[in-house]
């Protein structure tokens, strides 16, 4: 069997409020293993981190973007920061195209409305730079400040926002004086003083207890209520996504496998990768032995970028594969209720067969 | 297995080691020579561990009793900061330099291994207690291959001859996964799970009565994270291993665990089975923990926080150390410390809404608006 062209499906209704659109957004890095690759007619090696992948975000809204290591979504979140440049589609802002912004204002404004929050904090700052430098590092650079006062005022308005009171005080302290949260916050205050839109937050609090985790994803939540924040959230814990989204995209591979609202995806999923994920995802309640039968652990570990499965990326361990995923690439199909599938047995939004012993099956795939 | 992804996993621990004498068999224990006849496995009993901070003395481990029986598996939770590390590394004196052992005592078989020499405790490491530490990364030798650092501990503890030594870490990477074949990779050459496993092999290399797991998943992506869990299952199982988890992660222990200990600023405040402990909390402290659980077959908007920070363990509160931050504190808790109560249902408590002779039904705690 050849392979079918893809059939593109809209991936969200269109949206007036749409925020950012990614359309087709490819990131290839070429692998270069050793002097004999360069000769002509060789084939190069690719690494294809980013596949294909169609997103759009609402102004306002959460959208979890959750993955395992090697799924692409930080270099997804990248693209998005402009951190890395796409080899192939478009990004698109407030409807503007902004995938290649040669004009130096427009790309100043562009990182001005989008912030990005990355996962360690002991990484971001730096030991030698009072909190308060920290955070009006990105006002001197982008020289946004009008005054002295005004510098001033806005750091100590962006600390206060990210729950570090009194600012005054905060501003004066050194990285080592605070605790891990209170770090996290700073982080946040750093993106907050630029007044984004959008936030990109990329494991923002996955090295966090507990206890200060839920306080920052309270924090974001409010930060949203309070400025109309929109976030992409990236993350490898399925139950951080669900407490914090509105709808969920699952990435394997460097492709969206399944997205939708957080209650659709969590509930009822439809692709049997998503599914695999919801089954071992963890929970406070000791499992009974029913549950553990129903689970679904994978088999192996996801496969290196460069060398993507033929057909659906997912069919060497998926559990349902048949003959057509290992030759056609599944589009994503629409189910119902705002959630797509990228799955052969969603086609026509179908539900997914039910697995009497899903770990059993998985295991001899 | 049809792709380029490494071979194995946590459901091949098949019938590949069955030869006689090798790794994944379940053996009759010799037992050290002082080892009391009928004593438990562990009993650590009013351990205390401090650590010497300039001129201020930290109280990391204060007062920390638990019993752990052969087979059973034990999880250790609590924040960062809590002696849930410290009391593990000082079962087996794998202190840092400014820490020390003030009181207590920690017996294996009855035997107290507080009060052993530094010397003498090296007999217990390995070949009774071994430690999975988390990041396998920088736990094991780059330069050294995978199947070598899992038969060294064999040569140098049991003074077992090289060939044999390779051929039994050889059958540990198959009981942990690991095809034979991938034991002469170093260790940049596997993934973050396979070096995981690769640990967990060596944890085994001497057979010991105890494997202490230090947030053996912690940095391991989910799917990988429920193959180790499933494959510590396994393990416990075939080979009757006695476990100790310590861990940040209360769903870890809530799938691993037979028992539960959850630690507050160096004590103990709440240890029980984990079918009770985790459905029916009692210290407020654990209700709290247990509430900021993020969990997707829970309402999504209900998780809780726990407001303020642990103490500073240089000048702990008096009383209960919890005190300050429990939305359920009384007069008397920051005055007395709570004495250890334990319940009908085998849960011990450290908390005055649950004093002697009370039901010991659990008071609920408010959530934090």
């Amino acid at each position: 069997m050849t392979a079918t062209p893809p059939v593109t499906v809209p991936t969200t209704p269109p949206a007036t409020d749409e925020l950012i659109r990614l359309e087709g957004l490819e990131v290839h890095f070429p692998v270069r293993r050793a002097l004999v690759d360069l000769l002509p007619g060789r084939r190069r090696g690719v690494v294809r981190a980013v596949d294909g992948i169609d997103l759009a975000i609402r102004r306002g809204e959460v959208l979890a973007l959750v993955g395992e290591s090697g799924s692409g979504k930080t270099t997804t979140g990248r693209v998005v920061v402009k951190l890395t440049a796409p080899t192939g589609g478009r990004v698109i802002f407030e409807g503007r195209d902004v995938t290649t912004l040669r004009d130096r204002e427009a790309l100043r404004d562009y990182r001005r409305r989008v912030q990005v929050i990355f996962q360690d904090p002991y990484e971001t700052l730096n030991p030698k730079q009072s909190i308060g430098d920290f955070v009006a590092e990105p006002l001197d650079v982008n020289r946004l400040a009008t005054s002295r006062s005004d510098r001033r005022e806005r750091v100590l308005a962006a600390l206060d926002a990210a729950g570090l009171r009194p600012a005054e005080d905060f501003a004066r302290r050194y990285p080592h004086e605070l605790s891990g949260g209170q770090r996290q916050r700073v982080v946040i205050a750093g993106a907050l003083v630029m007044d984004p839109e959008l936030v990109v937050a990329d494991e923002p609090v996955s090295m966090l207890d507990v206890s200060i985790r839920t306080e920052l994803l309270r924090l974001m939540l409010d930060l949203r209520a309070a400025r109309g924040l929109t976030y992409l959230f990236i993350t490898h814990d399925l139950a951080l996504a669900w407490v914090l989204a509105d709808r969920i995209a699952v990435m394997y591979l460097g492709r969206i496998m399944e997205i939708g609202p957080a209650e659709r995806v969590i509930g009822d999923p439809h692709n049997p990768y998503t599914r695999a994920l919801v089954s071992v995802s963890p929970t406070t309640t000791p499992p009974t032995p029913g549950e553990r039968a129903t689970r679904t652990i994978l088999v192996g570990e996801t496969p290196d970028a460069a060398h993507i499965p033929s057909g659906c990326r997912f069919h060497p361990r998926c559990p349902l594969a048949f003959e057509r995923c290992r030759s056609d690439e599944p589009p994503l199909f629409d189910v119902g209720h705002g959630q797509q599938a990228a799955c052969w047995l969603a086609e026509g939004g179908r539900a997914l067969p039910v697995v009497a012993a899903a770990s059993g099956d998985a295991r001899d795939a | 297995m049809t792709t380029g992804a490494p071979a194995g996993s946590a459901t091949s621990a098949g019938p590949a080691t069955n030869s006689p004498g090798t790794a994944g068999e379940r053996r009759p224990r010799t037992l050290p020579k002082q080892a009391v006849p009928g004593a438990p496995l562990l009993e650590v009993d009013d351990l205390r561990t401090y650590f010497a901070l300039g001129s201020d003395t930290v109280r990391a481990v204060d007062g920390v009793s638990f019993r752990l029986d052969a087979g059973e598996a034990l999880g250790i939770a609590g924040e960062s900061g809590c002696g849930k590390t410290t009391t593990a590394l000082s079962l087996v004196r794998l202190l840092p330099g400014n820490a020390r052992i003030v009181g207590g005592a920690v017996r294996l078989y009855g035997i107290d291994l507080a009060a052993k020499s530094d010397t003498a405790i090296r007999r217990y490491r390995w070949r009774e207690i071994s430690i999975v530490f988390q990041g396998a990364m920088n736990a094991l030798n780059p330069v050294t291959r995978v199947r070598d650092q899992v038969a060294e501990p064999i040569v140098e503890r049991l003074g077992v001859g090289r060939r044999a030594a390779n051929r039994r870490a050889g059958d540990l990477l198959e009981l942990v996964g690991i095809p034979r074949a991938r034991g002469s990779a170093y260790p940049h050459e596997l993934s973050g799970g396979m070096r995981q496993r690769a640990m967990i092999a060596m944890a085994l290399a001497c057979d010991p009565a105890i494997v202490i797991g230090d947030e053996p998943t912690t940095a391991l992506d989910v799917m990988v994270q429920a193959q180790i869990l499933d494959l510590l299952e396994r393990l416990r199982e075939r080979l009757g291993l006695s476990l100790i988890l310590i861990t940040h992660d209360l769903s870890v222990i809530a799938e691993t665990c037979d028992r539960v200990l959850i630690m507050y600023a160096g004590r103990v405040a709440e240890e029980g089975p984990v079918g009770e402990v985790f459905t029916r909390p009692r210290h407020p402290y654990t209700q709290k923990l247990l509430a900021a659980f993020p969990n997707i077959r829970a309402d999504r908007r209900a998780l809780d926080v726990i407001p303020g920070s642990p103490p500073d363990l240089r000048t702990p509160p008096p009383g209960c150390r919890f005190a300050p931050r429990c939305p359920a504190a009384m007069a008397v808790c920051s005055e007395v410390v709570p004495p250890d109560v334990r319940f009908a249902d085998r849960v011990r408590v450290a908390c005055h809404l649950y004093p002697e002779g009370s039901s010991g039904e659990p008071v609920p705690v408010a959530a934090t608006p």
